[in-house]
């Protein structure tokens, strides 16, 4: 099995995991399952170096180890944290059902593989499948950020468009400098750390997160 | 030392810290306005430099559009220290922290405006959006939770989308070796006629929609409403005279990028578009509220369209648009101290309750009115020239339908604003209003404070609307032409056939 098949095999578990996320209805499983995708997009940049064959430097191991401390292990943990101390654990039926958004999920990702053939290849594609995956992903998680109504579920939903967009980044990551993308790995991480400490506000203010109740402000 | 310009992000920084650590709630107080002042010290000491053009791979540089609103801010940022000296209540709960992200949104500000690599700049503007969330979130409560949620999750999500423009604009120059891309804005437009232009296109839509959600461009504006009527009054000055601007400048270095690239025409499109419906948004929603702060933040929506209508309509808009963004900043500044101080006034958000200010308080009923007039166009202020300019610059190149329909909205607009706040300003006093026993007893320096900060403001707003020295003149230019600079004649030259390609 040569590295191509193991690039583009994860690039399809990317695919397979936004679907799930998509049908799952436990907060805790949806967590994980993002996790896991993130997990996945950390081990991508050094197994893009040596399937080149190269040994990956120093800027894709920083890289891959920001991403696996913030989206693996930190990120995660945090909001399984918020999910412990409420009581809460299902996301109740969402504005568009688990079926009907997995359908809409999958045709997402049919319509990102259309779009993206008609796209202009970047020098030296890393795998073919890398433009339409990024955009499916991308897609997924605006899906899940629109649909769902507790407010963890939306920071998954922010977390895995950002995956999407960190996964068109990988297509420049040798020609862009490192300095920025610890910057945005920075701004990221203190984003969903302010967003955690919201979150806990709105459930400490009402009971539960569900963002359904933020309907106050309006104009009349 | 490598970076001059760095300082206008290590003072207010360093002052920040200093928040952080003093004892005293009057020397944290000192410390934001110290830091302030310092900023706009700084500011006024790089004006005496005669401007360099950038070099090509500075990430750090001063041009000319960074230098005006960089100026803009810090004239901003210390006039609202000196109102919040005014404003602020023991009651805060954690005043440190408070002015801290104050101080830290100046710096970050502070480096969107001189950061010349876009992805730097993504980086400075996210970190501003980040300290200014908790500047939100200020008065506890579930309606600033619900402020601050939708502005957290909105503005993450249009600057993850400006992310995408700017990685997009990144693999418009990708070549095929991998040599490194460059992303400062001096580079892209020297190397502009080799961009890729679909991959610009799509760069500068998603940047547009991007940064265009935090600067409150429709159809993203919703949380404007939300987060400046549930936060302080002085924060809702820094975010719609200050945060805009950062947004702003995200958009025109792109901006900067496809002119270069000979995608004038359809950046220029888009921004029209895009401002247009921001005004016609701001118009309906204007007609007929009943909270000001909200109806102030319609306001803000509206003027951000205007901008991006200035800046599509080409070269001679893009003064117009220069000169809106200045008045804009001032005149937002004066009306949310004013908010602020109606509200200490009247405790209500309703215009209903607020009734006859002129009576009550006939300095603060003046400027409350100069403001209104000043945010309407009306003649003796800068807004008035800068519409003015903007509808000349519609009818030069014979944007007849942008021309009418921007002419009918501001009408509604003005219409709209005018019938709800002038009997805020005039009108009885309805019924003695009997103050809820206020926690600290009314002292007079506090709203000297607030209404000398706003007052200080207005008169800029007024001079600089009836005589414009030659300087001011001179620096709105140089920031026009930067965005539609001499390069874009050349470069245009080079790529005529740019347009043609789908």
């Amino acid at each position: 099995m040569n590295s191509q098949t193991i690039l583009d095999g994860a690039l399809v578990l990317v695919i397979l995991l936004n679907l799930a996320m998509l049908a799952v209805s436990r907060l805790a499983t949806c967590i994980r399952l993002f996790a896991m995708q993130s997990l996945l997009l950390a081990l991508l940049p050094p197994a893009i170096e040596s399937s080149h064959g190269n040994v990956p430097g120093l800027h894709e191991a920083l890289v891959a180890a920001g991403v696996l401390g913030l989206k693996v292990l930190l990120i995660p943990w945090v909001l399984l944290r918020i999910l412990r101390t409420g009581e809460i654990h299902e996301e109740i039926e969402p504005f568009i059902g688990f079926t009907a958004s997995v359908l809409v999920g999958a045709a997402l990702v049919v319509g990102s593989f259309a779009i993206t053939a008609h796209l202009p290849l970047l020098a030296e594609p890393v795998s073919d499948l890398l433009l339409p995956v990024s955009a499916a992903t991308i897609l997924v998680g605006l899906l899940i950020l629109i649909s769902r109504v507790k407010a963890v579920t939306q920071v998954v939903g922010f977390l895995v468009m950002e995956n999407g967009i960190y996964l068109f980044g990988l297509m420049l990551l040798k020609q862009t400098p490192l300095l920025v993308e610890l910057g945005i790995l920075l701004d990221l991480f203190v984003g969903v750390f302010i967003m955690a400490i919201v979150v806990y506000h709105i459930r400490r203010e009402f009971d539960h997160i569900d963002t359904h109740l933020l309907d106050t402000l309006k104009d009349t | 030392m490598q970076y001059p310009h760095l300082l206008f992000v290590a003072a207010p920084l360093a002052f920040a810290l200093l928040c952080l650590c003093l004892p005293f709630a009057w020397l944290r107080m000192a410390s934001l306005v110290a830091g302030a002042l310092a900023h706009l010290t700084l500011v006024a000491r790089s004006w005496q430099v005669p401007a360099a053009p950038p070099a090509a791979e500075a990430y750090i540089a001063l041009d000319p559009l960074g230098h005006l609103f960089l100026t803009l801010n810090s004239v901003l940022f210390l006039a609202t220290s000196v109102y919040f000296v005014g404003y602020h209540r023991r009651k805060l709960v954690s005043q440190r922290v408070f002015l801290a992200c104050i101080l830290a949104l100046l710096a970050a500000l502070s480096l969107v405006a001189v950061s010349q690599q876009i992805g730097l700049l993504w980086v400075a503007m996210e970190a501003a959006s980040l300290a200014a969330t908790p500047l939100i979130y200020f008065r506890l409560g579930p309606r600033a939770l619900e402020a601050t949620w939708k502005f957290v999750l909105m503005n993450s999500v249009g600057i993850a989308l400006a992310l995408l423009g700017i990685f997009c604009v990144a693999a418009a120059s990708g070549s095929a070796d991998e040599a490194p891309i460059s992303l400062t804005v001096t580079d892209l437009m020297q190397n502009a006629n080799r961009l890729n232009p679909v991959w610009l296109r799509a760069g500068f839509l998603f940047a547009l929609v991007g940064f265009g959600t935090k600067m409150g461009l429709a159809p993203l504006h919703s949380w404007k409403p939300d987060a400046y009527g549930e936060a302080p009054p002085p924060v809702a000055a820094l975010l719609a005279g200050g945060m805009t601007l950062g947004a702003f400048t995200g958009i025109l270095r792109v901006v900067q990028v496809c002119n270069a690239a000979g995608l004038a025409t359809f950046a220029g499109s888009w921004l029209v578009v895009f401002g247009l419906l921001s005004i016609a948004v701001a118009a309906m929603f204007v007609v007929g509220n009943n909270d000001y702060r909200r109806l102030l933040a319609y306001t803000s929506v509206e003027h951000m369209g205007i901008m991006a209508i200035g800046v599509g309509l080409g070269a001679s808009g893009s003064y117009a648009a220069m000169l809106h963004a200045m008045h804009n900043t001032l005149n937002k500044g004066v009306l949310f101290f004013l908010a602020g101080f109606v509200w200490r006034t009247y405790h209500s958000n309703q215009i209903r309750d607020v009734a006859g200010l002129l009576h009550r308080h006939p300095f603060a009923g003046v400027l409350f009115l100069s403001g209104l007039c000043a945010t309407c166009g009306l003649p003796p202020f800068g807004m008035f020239y800068s519409e003015l300019g903007i509808l000349f610059a519609a009818a030069r190149t014979s944007h007849w339908w942008v021309l009418g329909l921007f002419a009918f909205m501001l009408s509604v607009v003005f219409v709209g604003v005018m019938t709800a706040m002038l009997p805020m300003v005039f009108g009885e006093p309805s019924k003695p209003i009997e103050a809820p026993p206020a926690p600290v007893p009314p002292q007079r320096w506090r709203g000297g404070f607030m209404l000398g900060a706003a007052a200080t403001l207005a008169a800029l707003a007024f001079s600089l609307g009836a005589y414009q020295p030659a300087a001011v003149k001179q620096a709105l230019d140089d920031a026009a032409s930067t965005v539609n600079g001499p390069l874009v004649r050349v470069a245009v030259t080079q790529r005529p056939q740019a347009e043609a390609i789908p």
